[in-house]
């Protein structure tokens, strides 16, 4: 897999930085277990925040803080809430692993040759997580989104003004962008996407179908 | 005459030698290493959190949580992997995602990758961490004024880029353009260093 498009330096800084919401935080997670120049990046990052944590003036702790803490050192471990469990990949290999403790809804026909499956990840505002599925060859309808739009490629390939992105591209949009992205030959193309904002369609069918998509 | 002036005449110092203290509570439950550490980490960690947001207590109790994680965790601690204050930091961040922000259940858990082996068991990448830690530094010091007041923003406040622009009174793409070059500054130094 050779990876050409990568999250936006920005867009890796949040992440480290624990700002980007969850949405967001498992489409990076996601292009970072498919990614070893951008995994390597990132603990660079955490480095930074290591010395600026390093680099703060203390506050002082509570009477008694240390001996409070060394009496649970061995305690029971009380606040260890067990991770939902990930699920097996079942019959999705191109899942990636930080999408498995999650529920996914069912395929869900969204226009000629495209389906959307639903990523139940805990969300706020308007943000939401899906998979976005089209066959080889499909031509989405000219659109523009003004919010974000973070997508990473997981099988397959698409192309817009911005280039070719295939398996373990990131395709970090934000702000207004129209494209009209096309689904490369030979097989079909499955995105994690995150989004937030609104999506318009622009060209002619698109309007057409505008008050059946509900991206 | 007089002799020209070392140039290291900054009191140096003491170097925390955390990378240690870790391994020692990883591989002999060595109390007195993890004292040293609380002392040192801990009143930072509050600090880190009161800034972020925390009332007091929560930031106190978030800091003691915080070590009683690095207690926990030591075993996991690869110092081929991360300087021992960036690993501290993550663990302070992620305990501040799922402590303070409270939006789905346990946010931090998308951090939690499994690192396949070829990212760690290089041996040439395993440099000591102080020297890691310098250099880090170095690059952080390269900053201007303005550029290390939004990367503190963001890592240190908990500020989304939005937070930012509001606080410094400055239009949103300037915070996003300003990041953009400090973090890119930073990894002119830093990138292609194991």
């Amino acid at each position: 897999m050779t990876i050409t498009h990568h999250p936006s330096d920005a867009t890796l800084a949040a992440f480290a930085a624990g700002q980007l919401d969850e949405g967001s935080g498992v489409v990076v997670a996601s292009h970072l277990t498919a990614c070893s120049s951008c995994r390597r990046w990132l603990r660079k990052l955490e480095d930074v925040g290591g010395a600026l944590l390093a680099d703060l003036p203390p506050t002082p702790m509570a009477p008694g803080a240390l001996a409070r803490t060394m009496e649970r050192l061995s305690g029971p471990l009380e606040q260890d809430k067990p991770l939902p469990a990930a699920r097996p990949a079942e019959h999705l290999p191109w899942l990636p692993e930080p999408l498995r403790r999650y529920e996914l809804g069912p395929w869900r026909w969204i226009g000629p040759g495209v389906y959307q499956r639903k990523v139940s990840v805990p969300t706020k505002g308007d943000a939401r997580v899906f998979l976005l599925k089209a066959a080889p060859g499909t031509k989405l309808p000219e659109h523009t989104h003004t919010g974000i739009e973070r997508t990473q490629v997981l099988a397959g390939a698409f192309i817009h003004d911005g280039g070719r992105f295939g398996a373990g591209d990131f395709d970090d949009a934000e702000g207004e962008v129209e494209h009209r992205p096309t689904v490369d030959m030979g097989e079909e193309c499955i995105c994690l996407v995150a989004m937030t904002g609104g999506i318009k369609m622009t060209g002619p069918i698109g309007r057409l179908i505008q008050p059946f998509v509900r991206l | 005459m007089q002799l020209v002036m070392p140039v290291e005449m900054k009191p140096d110092r003491p170097k925390l030698d955390a990378a240690s203290l870790i391994v020692a509570v990883a591989e002999h439950k060595d109390h007195e290493a993890f004292k040293v550490l609380f002392e040192h980490f801990a009143p930072r960690v509050k600090t880190f959190m009161v800034r972020s947001g925390a009332t007091t207590s929560q930031a106190e109790e978030l800091a003691q949580e915080t070590l009683l994680m690095v207690w926990r965790k030591a075993g996991l601690f690869n110092a081929a992997r991360a300087g021992a204050t960036a690993w501290i930091f993550t663990i302070a961040r992620n305990l501040r995602i799922d402590g303070l922000r409270r939006v789905g259940r346990e946010t931090s858990a998308i951090f939690n990758m499994d690192e396949p082996a070829e990212d760690v068991e290089q041996p040439d990448q395993a440099y000591i961490s102080v020297e890691r830690d310098e250099r880090v530094r170095s690059a952080i010091a390269m900053l201007s004024e303005e550029q290390r007041r939004v990367v503190q923003l963001s890592f240190v406040e908990d500020k989304a880029h939005p937070e930012i622009a509001r606080e410094l009174n400055i239009p949103l793409g300037t915070v996003k353009s300003r990041i953009r070059l400090a973090i890119k500054r930073m990894r002119d130094v830093l990138d292609g260093q194991p």
